[in-house]
């Protein structure tokens, strides 16, 4: 689509030299994000490079290689890339792939969210511990990711920077006229559409995948205090402060990766890698096969179902079980546990 | 050959570079499109969500945050159609009369015109200048407090100063208040102007209402050409329109001035000049400014009687705020010379009032000027305030409430105002070191804002300072400050006894577990007013502390705390007879039934409980 609009640029300018500046600017610019792009590649790159091209060779000789050496560049950094998501899961109560309000999986929560220049993911586990106090623990992290996915909306973070989303939207919780209460896990995803980078933050024992290939290439860090306790954000009740786990958001673990057309992200909370083995998360993915967003939500769907049906199985060895047994717990079994999955491919922006 | 075409080539080059930048050849190719979409037909209605807000008066949120704030409404709805009290709103600081029954308020100004209603205000700018012929105001909450809405002829994203600004009103009525708090889409019937605008004014006033207004999206509809409906309107020439302009503010007494042969017609003035020149003096202080500016153009007596500077004690040309300009307030500069309330709040923006023409009128007039407000006077600058420093030697009241472009250095001069009494810097830019000199040369302070001053690094010092040197302080806000500790708290309050009304809201570093609220009680007898919104800590033996210490209480806030019982509230009730204002929104253990009952046991407590459904 680049090198349809550039091209135009060089071969009018040998053809028709006089009205080339008029006739220039739609067609160069015609088909271009009004982003700038445009303006850095053939201002810096590519103008001058045709140039050289056409003086030091036969006039159709450097045509042809203008064009390889346009389309070359344009192939590797020209397209912005984006993010196809579906989200599915189950809530622990057999409050089966239905989302109670906004996106809510039981205690899970996640978000998807796009600005002009990133496509954003969360997801949060709200830590049930909290159903003792009399506290909803869904509605923590909830509140936390759709404050999360206003931020995004509006603009009010850099992609690079997945970790002062969290940071803000943890303090909007704080300057919410309701007393909040509870804790959650969290991890976002940011796809940088024009440097193809994906930046990432993890805070407890949600996590994402990179797969390419039928391999994973790339994945979050856990981070556990001990043997199921995740790091976690949280708003204590008065007087309690020293007694709940309170990580800062600042302690997220964060990372950015160059991602490829065409790889998947998987991200999703601990109830899915608890209770399903990598080898069989990528035997699922294996059956994606186009990157249509209801292929997608198919295999999300399948994915969420098999680990939920692992969770209730009592005689599976789930990893969860298999990590007790590290800890010194004799445990079978799946873990029933809230599931959220969001899937994600890597594809070449549209509007 | 080739040296021929590389020639060529190279010709093409240097047309093609000064063709300009691919920046400026995108913008023109955008303003090509706009060029052609303006040629589609008449009836098509551009509908747009406000682009960006743009300046406002005040704000319940934070400076930093996006909860309650007024950048909220920009975009689309985030509630609507929902109702309730949600952090995606924009909502102001104050609603019903809470806030002007306090000592600390202003004085009214005599003169206001009837019409003019308007406590706050928030300006909003859209992407395209359309002929208005609809604007629509999601109210999620409490609606009913829009009384004006403008528009501007300034587009305010064009980069060309802004010359010759016209305001017209496309709306305005009384102050309402709906029957339910319940969302609605307001939309009323707008007036039809003769030029495209991309920016919209609404003024507000909530003083109706039963708790705080909260705004969702503004829309703004209208056709990109001038609808012909507005063409035939045009020579029509509107009596209310006339009877309301202002323009001869500008040249007031100029006809008169020059006129040497007067005293041939001097003779006729009928029985007026029979009555006492007091008399006439007592009907006209009824008038409004410009029907004062008018009277003085009918005869010589009453010339001399409307330009008498008795008659210019107070002066709030805030009403007049669109139309005043620096030739406006040379104008009046000769009769206010014994001017001493003089209210500037909203002028002065987009250019109308220069530092020159300030300072030429303040110079004039400053000289016993008492009371001076001027919030959200962007014009003002470190110079302006300088002036004021220097020519208004008795001032004792200034406000400068979001005057929030008001570069920090220039806050020190208010030091030189050694009388001051009264001093609000809510949503300034003020710095540590200009509020502590304040506090140490302005020793007779009886009032102070501090509410979101952001800039302000540490509130214990502050308190402490103010202990010290402010000992007859009645009144302090502290809203939202983000560090006053128990330590800071602890010395203002053993140090300010005279203390009556503390604004705590939303300081959430102050931790009741020191028991630095109940030293608080116990430290000012006189307390009135205490807001300690969304303090999570504030607890039963608080509020039971307030209910033995404080009988004098009027309006207490106490949102979101879960550790404050029935029990509790119902013995401050009992025992603090004159409370007025009792806010236990979002207060867990307080349910709506614990509300009903109270309130049917003390009916004369406004006690406000809010939801999010």
């Amino acid at each position: 689509m680049v090198v349809n609009g550039q091209t135009p640029v060089c071969t009018r300018s040998f053809v028709s030299g006089d009205n080339m500046s008029v006739r220039r600017e739609p067609s160069g610019t015609g088909r271009a994000e009004p982003n700038g792009r445009i303006k850095a590649d053939s201002q810096t790159g590519l103008y001058p490079e045709t140039r050289r091209q056409g003086m030091l060779s036969v006039l159709s000789y450097g045509r042809l290689v203008a064009r390889a050496v346009l389309g070359g560049l344009s192939q590797t950094d020209g397209r912005d890339y984006s993010l196809i998501t579906a989200s599915y899961g189950f809530g622990k109560d057999f409050r089966k792939g239905i989302l109670k309000k906004g996106m809510c999986y039981g205690d899970d929560a996640c978000f998807i969210a796009r600005n002009r220049t990133a496509d954003v993911l969360g997801v949060a586990d709200g830590v049930g511990g909290w159903r003792d106090y009399g506290v909803d623990p869904s509605q923590f992290s909830a509140t936390l990711m759709r404050t999360c996915e206003r931020l995004v909306k509006e603009g009010r973070f850099t992609p690079s920077n997945p970790v002062g989303i969290l940071t803000s939207g943890y303090y909007e919780l704080l300057q919410n006229k309701v007393p909040l209460l509870g804790s959650s896990t969290a991890c976002i995803v940011v796809l940088d559409r024009r440097s193809h980078r994906l930046h990432t933050c993890n805070l407890g024992d949600s996590g994402f995948l990179v797969v390419r290939g039928g391999e994973v290439v790339h994945r979050s860090d856990e981070q556990q205090h001990y043997f199921n306790t995740p790091f976690q954000l949280s708003i204590a009740p008065p007087g309690a402060e020293g007694v709940v786990l309170s990580d800062s958001p600042e302690a997220a673990d964060s990372s950015s990766f160059d991602v490829q057309l065409g790889d998947i992200i998987l991200t999703a909370t601990d109830g899915l890698f608890d209770n399903m083995p990598d080898y069989m998360i990528l035997q699922e993915l294996k059956k994606l096969k186009t990157t249509n967003y209801d292929s997608i939500l198919q295999t999300a769907q399948s994915i969420a179902k098999q680990a939920h049906d692992l969770a209730y199985d009592p005689n599976y060895m789930s990893p969860f079980a298999q990590f007790a047994c590290d800890n010194g717990l004799n445990v079978r079994g799946g873990k029933p546990d809230d599931i959220t999955v969001l899937l994600s491919i890597v594809a070449e922006y549209t509007d | 050959m080739l040296t021929l075409l590389s020639m060529f080539y190279y010709i093409c080059l240097r047309r093609r570079s000064r063709s300009g930048t691919r920046g400026e050849a995108l913008t023109s190719r955008r303003a090509v499109e706009s060029g052609q979409r303006a040629v589609l037909p008449v009836s098509v209605e551009v509908e747009q969500y406000a682009k960006e807000v743009l300046d406002f008066s005040s704000h319940y949120g934070s400076e930093n945050s996006m909860s309650y704030t007024m950048w909220n409404l920009a975009g689309s709805p985030n509630v609507y159609p929902s109702s309730g009290d949600f952090t995606q709103t924009a909502v102001f600081r104050a609603y019903g009369t809470w806030w002007e029954q306090c000592a600390s308020a202003p004085q009214r100004f005599r003169r206001i015109p009837n019409g003019f209603h308007s406590q706050d205000y928030i300006e909003l700018g859209f992407e395209e200048p359309v002929y208005p012929t609809a604007v629509e105001v999601f109210e999620t909450y409490y609606p009913g407090a829009i009384v004006q809405i403008m528009a501007c002829s300034h587009n305010p994203f064009s980069q060309s100063p802004p010359t010759d600004v016209r305001w017209e009103v496309l709306w305005s009525g009384e102050p309402t208040k709906a029957l339910t708090p319940q969302a609605r889409q307001f939309s009323p019937k707008i007036k039809h102007i003769n030029f495209p605008t991309n920016l919209l004014r609404l003024e507000f006033n909530s003083s109706l209402l039963d708790y705080y207004t909260e705004l969702d999206a503004v829309i703004l509809r209208g056709v990109k050409d001038m609808p012909m409906l507005a063409l035939y309107k045009m020579p029509l020439i509107d009596i209310s329109d006339l009877s309301d302009s202002e323009e001869e503010l500008s040249d007031v007494g100029g006809p008169f001035r020059p006129r040497g042969d007067g005293r041939h017609q001097s003779t006729g003035s009928g029985y007026f000049d029979k009555l006492p020149y007091e008399l006439i003096q007592l009907i006209l202080s009824h008038l409004t400014l410009p029907d004062l500016c008018r009277l003085a153009q009918s005869c010589r007596l009453l010339h001399q009687h409307c330009c008498d500077p008795l008659q210019y004690t107070q002066l709030s040309l805030q009403p007049y705020w669109p139309r005043l300009s620096d030739a406006s307030l040379g104008h009046l500069q000769s009769r206010c010379t014994l001017l001493q309330r003089l209210n500037l709040s909203w002028t002065g923006n987009r250019g109308a009032l220069t530092l020159s023409g300030f300072s030429s009128f303040m110079k004039a007039c400053g000289l016993s000027l008492v009371c001076l407000e001027m919030s959200c006077c962007h014009f003002l600058n470190e110079a302006c305030l300088e002036v004021i420093a220097q020519t208004c030697p008795a001032l004792q009241e200034l406000n400068l409430s979001s005057c929030d472009r008001l570069h920090p250095q220039a806050f020190t001069h208010i030091s030189k105002l050694p009388h001051l009494r009264r001093l609000v810097l809510y949503r300034t830019k003020i710095e540590q070191t200009a509020i502590l000199s304040i506090l140490t040369f302005c020793t007779e302070l009886k009032h102070l804002n501090l509410g979101s001053c952001v800039r302000i690094e540490d509130y214990d010092v502050v308190a402490s300072m103010l202990a010290a040197r402010s000992r007859s302080l009645r009144s302090l806000d502290m809203w939202r400050c983000r560090n006053l500790t128990d330590r800071g708290l602890t010395e203002l309050v053993s140090g300010c006894r005279m203390l009556e009304e503390l604004d705590l809201g939303w300081c959430p570093t102050l931790q009741s577990s020191t028991g630095c609220f109940q030293q608080l009680a116990r430290n000012l007898p006189r307390l009135r007013k205490l807001f300690l919104t969304a303090n999570r800590t504030v607890c039963d033996s608080d509020i039971e502390e307030l209910a033995a210490c404080c009988p004098s209480l009027q309006h207490l806030d106490i949102l979101g705390t879960r550790l404050v019982s029935a029990g509790s509230l119902k013995k401050l009730l009992q025992s603090c007879p004159g409370l007025l204002l009792l806010d236990v929104s979002f207060c867990s253990q307080i349910d709506i039934r614990v509300v009903q009952e109270l309130s049917g046991l003390f009916p004369n407590v406004a006690i406000k409980k809010s939801f999010t459904q």
